[in-house]
């Protein structure tokens, strides 16, 4: 675009020049022109008036003379001296020329100057003899009297005309140039502050809200510079309350959950010695006592839910990579959360570079998930690597989730079922998105056909396992690390 | 088990209902609120364990622990309401033994103050020696010397060195070691056994950042050289 505008400025400009240029050029041409020949004619026409009346007829010419009656005059021999050549047309008798270029010449003037000057009158032409331009003047001696033409060598007026082109086309060149250069200056002038902003505005764009134009004068684009600077301002001040705002409900929910933890932390440890002694309660409280041992831990999970979210938007978490059996690490799990789910794994080990940590939140959360939204429907667990990644799949045989709302249950307190009141916090799948995201992975949700939620996380893995990298491990036992960790395993 | 347990916790509601716990799993259990009156009690001497809360008022539970550590080996088991893994590193570099993040169930805690007091009690097997590479480990007298140089080791440190010794050559995984020194039968906190291998490397390794006697096995867990 801006270079756009620099060559519609140079093109305008230069063609403007030009033009002024080539107008005014060739009208001085002109104008020299006519002056310098019409000076060499009235010149010329003054010498030939005076050279007919006076210098021919005092050379005492008989009538009707011959050539050698020329000669014996030296008539010609004088305009010869004078630098001037000359024409004398004796009719039937031919013609007397003063030098040899001018043989045969009188055939080559044109038609119409010989019918005037034979007529009787003084006339001029432009021509050319022997290759050289020329001035000829002729006319007729007295009323009867031979016809002389007057041959002025005009070379001088050509090449005074040449120069002249010459330095005119030059001078049009020059002033193009200038033209070419004044309209880049002008470019620049007038670009900088748009080129400027176009910087100014970039920045923004890429999230650099302290980007401004700087107002370097008072016309339009100052005005222009200072509108964009406050829309800025205004732009930056509107962002930064929303971050504090958002900051602020950040630490809100982070203080929350803080405060929330010492209480709960005597709930938890009262609540269970509470559960210990439920049998000894009288009847009437013993549900009680169940249902408040039940909640202290809806709600340890709740607070716990939320300080690790509050960690992740704090981005206070941190990857620690190590070597990891994903079929032992998946079989751990299930066993641990819930153990009738149906495991299959492929025949080979998997070890991968990964935080067990993260993997560990993700599929427990999973299964917590399943075992809540699909209660008592069989769960399968598939673990199974393609070339550049890990896939792995949590099915439920539930009733699935209305496709309306597949995309939305990764959202933090979503609820596909408003009406299920289960013991999760409705964190435990966003929870188990952010893990996966800094894993470098994602989490994705489908209905399958025959019914039912299947939850697969997808992994990449960038570096595949086992490898050499051991440190120190002695010949005697070397082997992958999956092998030695089983070896190791009674 | 009659052992006797100083409490070092500041919130009231905690420290009655563990008490309460501890009690009634059979020992017998004093209670400071803050750190001054914890290091108070203590002085009066007599225990067998404490537990003591990280975050307390006026002296907190590292400095009290560090206080303890300069006079005591009695095993010190922290409470931490936070668990990353620098707060589990400051706990052992403050000579800690264990830690147990809250919230905890009272059962849990029991078992894990159980596990402490049997390591703690463990006598001297018999009156074996053990080397490795350039260290004596004189296992009746729990003490390590590197050319005749005595080396202080905690409880744990001197434990897992113990462990690795005897199956030099043969790797441990994190889970045993959790199993065997820190007495956990079920899943604990791993870092627990990387911290405390780092802490060792540190007293024992004559380039901790190189380590020759203690050695990682990627994905497997650790060994000690033949």
């Amino acid at each position: 675009m801006i270079r756009g505008v620099r060559a519609r400025l140079a093109i305008t400009l230069v063609a403007l020049v030009a033009l002024t240029a080539v107008l005014l050029g060739a009208g001085a041409y002109l104008f020299v022109e006519n002056n310098l020949r019409q000076q060499a004619i009235a010149d010329a026409a003054a010498q030939a008036r005076f050279d007919l009346s006076v210098t021919v007829a005092e050379a005492g010419l008989p009538p009707s003379p011959t050539v050698d009656d020329l000669t014996a005059s030296h008539l010609l021999d004088r305009f010869h001296q004078r630098g001037v050549g000359a024409i004398v047309d004796l009719g039937t008798n031919g013609a007397a020329v003063s030098e040899g270029d001018l043989n045969g010449a009188l055939s080559t003037f044109p038609a119409d100057l010989r019918q005037r000057v034979d007529g009787g009158q003084l006339a001029y032409a432009w021509t050319t003899i022997a290759g050289t331009p020329r001035l000829v003047v002729g006319g007729r001696v007295g009323s009867t009297g031979p016809v002389v033409y007057f041959v002025r060598d005009a070379t001088a007026i050509d090449a005074a005309l040449g120069q002249l082109r010459v330095a005119l086309v030059i001078g049009t060149l020059v002033l193009v140039l200038l033209a070419l250069l004044v309209a880049r200056l002008i470019a620049r002038g007038v670009l900088a502050p748009v080129e400027a902003a176009s910087r100014a505005a970039e920045r923004i764009e890429r999230g650099d809200l302290s980007a401004r134009v700087p107002v370097t004068s008072d016309d339009e684009f100052g005005t222009w510079a200072r509108r964009f600077n406050g829309m800025a301002e205004a732009l930056a001040e509107t962002i930064g309350r929303l971050e504090a705002a958002e900051a602020q409900n950040r630490r809100f929910v982070a203080d929350v959950a803080h405060e929330l933890r010492t209480p709960l932390a005597a709930l938890v440890a009262e609540a269970s010695i509470l559960r210990e002694h439920l049998d000894d309660l009288p009847a009437g409280s013993r549900r009680a006592g169940e249902l408040l041992v039940a909640d202290v831990g809806r709600l340890r999970t709740l607070v716990d839910d939320l300080m690790e979210v509050s960690r992740f938007d704090a981005r206070a978490e941190q990857i620690a990579l190590e070597p990891v059996d994903l079929g032992r690490l998946v079989r751990a799990v299930v066993a641990a959360r819930l153990a009738e789910a149906a495991v299959q794994l492929p025949d080979a080990p998997l070890v991968v570079e990964t935080d067990p940590r993260r993997l560990d939140r993700i599929l427990g959360n999973l299964l917590d998930n399943a075992r809540e939204h699909a209660a008592g429907a069989p769960v399968e667990v598939t673990l199974h690597s393609g070339r550049d990644d890990i896939v792995l799949t949590v099915l439920d045989r539930g009733p699935g989730v209305p496709p309306a709302r597949l995309e939305r249950i990764f959202e933090r307190f979503y609820k596909a079922d408003p009406s299920r009141h289960g013991g999760s916090s409705g964190l435990g799948l966003a929870i188990a998105a952010e893990h996966a995201t800094l894993l470098g992975g994602d989490l994705t949700a489908v209905n399958r056909p025959g019914g039912g939620l299947q939850v697969e996380l997808r992994l990449p893995v960038t570096q595949s396992l086992p490898h050499s990298d051991v440190t120190a491990i002695d010949a005697a036992d070397a082997g992958t690390p999956t092998q030695s960790q089983q070896e190791t395993q009674p | 088990m009659d052992a006797r347990i100083l409490l070092v916790e500041d919130d009231p509601s905690i420290r009655e209902v563990t008490a309460i716990g501890l009690r009634s799993a059979g020992f017998t259990v004093e209670t400071a609120v803050d750190g001054a009156a914890g290091l108070e009690r203590f002085a009066a001497g007599g225990f067998d364990l404490v537990l003591l809360d990280v975050m307390l008022p006026r002296i907190d539970g590292l400095e009290v622990c560090r206080a303890i550590r300069r006079t005591s080996t009695v095993p010190v088991v922290m409470l931490t309401a936070r668990a990353d893994t620098i707060d589990v590193v400051v706990g052992l570099e403050a000579g800690a033994d264990d830690y147990v993040k809250k919230p905890f169930e009272v059962p849990e805690l029991v078992a894990r103050v159980r596990a402490a007091l049997r390591r703690a009690g463990r006598g001297p097997e018999d009156a074996e020696r053990l080397q490795l590479g350039p260290l004596t480990i004189d296992l009746a007298g729990r003490s390590v010397a590197r050319d005749g140089t005595d080396i202080a080791l905690t409880r744990t440190e001197f434990d897992l060195l113990v462990e690795l010794a005897r199956h030099a050559g043969q790797v441990l995984s994190r889970d045993i070691l959790l199993d065997r020194i820190w007495g956990y039968d079920y899943l604990g906190d791993s870092r627990l056994v990387d911290v405390a291998i780092q802490r060792l490397r540190a007293k024992v390794e004559t380039d901790p950042a190189a380590p020759h006697l203690i050695q990682t096995v990627r994905g497997a867990g650790y060994k000690a050289v033949r």
